[in-house]
């Protein structure tokens, strides 16, 4: 097994006015490639802290966070957000697909950030939207799209630039119980046959006993790490 | 990203803000419709203006006084000036003039004839010297010893378009003493031997109301060879200043002479009316940077609204530089858009305030040597140069581009992370 994510002591301090609240107070723990993890807990644990983490959004105020074996402490700006652009897929609670563009242009948008033919763009979000099953509705809005069909075009746009990891932040957070399950059979499966990484952020405990292992996180603090029982064998 | 991702993308941005788009490209068009309208008009009337002092003069040609003109004429020219000054180089022609401005001619039967200068010329140099103007319409010049004789300018040969004298008229030049009781001194009969072409030009070398009469004749009149005026004709119109310094450098007293130089002149009000287009375009330009201000603050709204879109943008991995693209790319559609509209609005705008200019700019109706009848009216003609078109432009996208720089970076220094918390 290949070590894609590797966390090492991180601490996280969040200034509110002129106190420091600890988000994270020294977590470790590492994530194999094609991997199905959960990181479980309340909110206010830190678990979105170290979701932004370790998706390169922000930085650790102590400890290294390695991935695919770059530190990416060491990195400028510009190369994070390169790094975000090729390795790591993004999917959050609220969707956060861009408005005015339609479901496909959604989709695009990661291949125009790093300059790919507008054709050939347009083709491999095609592809994506099949994947998710939603090859109907590409030139609909958002705001034209039910909750789950929003998340699934999500799904689509963090897939697209195909990321050894994909980092879910309370992904069905913001869907009934139903479409919430669909969303997680969807990363299941995509998970199953493209063998990218999954990293899906909960505090939904039936969420979390779909993956293969658990991160229980409380007060900044990893609790436990526990192979999970409804997990499939890696 | 692709440049042309970049600008598509900026465009459906502001496709979807139409009136905010609009209003705020309106800022821009109307900053460029001004200078577009101001510039092509200056332009219009600095040609129509040159035009008209190129036509009342010939450029080549200058025009030498005894005296200066505040300290009052001077004592006439000798022949010896005028040889002296045939050596001065640059100089292709010269040719003397006596003028009388007191006389008057009358027909035989008493009518006058509304002469309103007789000037004792050399017909053929003076052909010579306004080969355009200094054209017969009938008869001929006299020959060289055929004296008393006069060749009539148009409008003093005709009344009305219709002729008034007729070739080989016999018609007296009476001359009186310059102070009451002003005595009839000399009134001598002279042959009309030809009429000019009518000139229809203003200026100083309108002949249209002018009597010629042979050199000799004037010379017997004045009772020796003493001129008025010298005219000079240069080789380059561009060198006039240089040779009037030269010809007043033949005299012992350089300044008893004066030298009218007309493409000095013309340079003079060309610089001047330079001065005023440049003055205009300054204020139009203003307007411009208004419409920049006015760029600038619409698109820190649109920042601060977009602020969690710049926070997706950059978690999906766009870099700070993608950012401030795309929004400078917004910026830069505005000055475009903007400027192009522009330009043509102040194409149209430049014809239609050319048409209340032409209306209100109307010359006093003046029958003089200076002022010519038969051209009423000031036209002015928009002039349209690619330069300025191109200037314009550049300067509606550098100005957008410059306001737009600071919403733009505000954008891309945003952190992904509290962009994104952003509601």
């Amino acid at each position: 097994m290949v070590t894609i994510l590797d966390v090492r002591d991180v601490k996280k301090n969040y200034r509110m006015g002129k106190v420091f609240v600890p988000a994270l107070r020294g977590v470790s723990f590492n994530v194999e490639q094609g991997e199905m993890l959960t990181v479980f807990g309340p909110s206010g644990s830190g678990k979105s802290t170290l979701l932004h983490l370790m998706g390169g959004l922000d930085r650790p105020d102590e400890g290294d966070i390695l991935i695919d074996s770059v530190n990416i402490l060491k990195l400028s700006e510009g190369r994070l957000a390169e790094l975000r652009l090729t390795k790591i897929g993004f999917v959050f609670q609220f969707f956060n697909l861009l408005p005015r563009l339609s479901a496909l242009r959604n989709i695009e948008l990661p291949l125009d950030i790093s300059g790919v033919p507008e054709k050939e763009a347009s083709s491999r979000a095609q592809d994506m939207l099949k994947l998710v099953g939603l090859e109907e509705r590409g030139t609909h809005r958002p705001s034209e799209l039910s909750g789950g069909e929003q998340q699934r075009v999500a799904i689509a746009r963090a897939l697209i630039t195909n990321p050894k990891i994909i980092l879910a932040d309370e992904p069905t957070g913001n869907l009934d119980t139903k479409t919430g399950h669909e969303i997680v059979d969807l990363m299941e499966k995509l998970n199953d046959e493209k063998g990218q990484t999954f990293i899906v952020v909960t505090h939904d405990p039936r969420i979390a006993e779909e993956a293969d292992r658990i991160v229980y996180i409380k007060d900044g603090l990893i609790e436990a790490i526990k192979e999970s029982k409804g997990g499939r064998s890696g | 990203m692709k440049a042309s991702k970049l600008l598509s993308t900026a465009l459906e941005n502001l496709k979807q803000r139409k009136l905010r788009t609009s209003l705020t490209t309106l800022g821009v068009v109307i900053g460029i419709t001004t200078i577009i309208a101001l510039a092509s008009l200056g332009e219009g009337l600095r040609v129509e203006i040159q035009q008209r002092l190129e036509s009342g003069f010939e450029l080549n040609v200058l025009i030498v006084f005894p005296g200066s003109f505040l300290a009052g004429f001077g004592s006439p020219f000798v022949p010896t000036d005028v040889s002296n000054m045939r050596n001065v180089s640059g100089v292709t022609l010269v040719t003397p003039m006596m003028t009388m401005p007191t006389a008057q001619i009358d027909k035989n039967n008493g009518s006058k004839l509304g002469a309103f200068t007789v000037g004792a010329v050399n017909f053929t140099e003076m052909g010579q010297m306004f080969p355009q103007r200094f054209k017969l319409a009938f008869g001929a010049f006299p020959e060289p010893d055929d004296n008393d004789t006069v060749v009539l300018g148009y409008k003093v040969a005709t009344r009305n378009g219709t002729a008034f004298v007729e070739l080989n008229e016999n018609l007296s030049l009476i001359m009186r003493s310059q102070s009451p009781p002003y005595t009839v001194y000399l009134n001598r009969t002279l042959r009309v031997t030809g009429i000019l072409q009518e000139g229809g030009t203003s200026g100083i070398t309108n002949f249209d109301y002018w009597a010629f009469i042979p050199l000799d004749t004037g010379v017997e009149i004045n009772g020796g060879e003493k001129y008025q005026i010298i005219l000079v004709q240069v080789n380059d119109p561009e060198t006039g200043q240089q040779v009037a310094t030269n010809i007043e450098g033949t005299f012992a007293n350089p300044y008893s002479v004066s030298v009218f130089v007309p493409s000095s002149l013309v340079r003079q009000v060309d610089n001047v009316l330079n001065i005023i287009t440049i003055f205009l375009l300054a204020i139009a330009s203003i307007s411009l940077l208004v419409a920049g201000v006015g760029i600038m603050n619409i698109m820190t709204v649109s920042v601060m609204e977009r602020t969690r879109e710049i926070g997706i943008l950059k978690a999906i991995g766009a870099k700070s530089r993608t950012v401030l693209a795309m929004f400078l790319a917004e910026a830069v559609l505005i000055g475009v858009i903007g400027g192009v509209i522009g330009i043509f609005a102040g194409y149209g705008l430049s014809y239609g305030l050319a048409r209340v200019l032409s209306q209100l700019i109307q010359p006093q109706q003046q029958d003089t040597v200076f002022q010519n009848p038969n051209r009423q009216t000031l036209t002015v003609t928009p002039v349209f140069s690619l330069e300025w078109t191109v200037i314009a432009f550049a300067f509606a996208v550098v100005v957008c581009i410059i306001f737009g720089l600071y919403p733009a970076r505000k954008a891309s220094k945003l952190n992904p992370v509290e962009a994104l918390r952003y509601e």
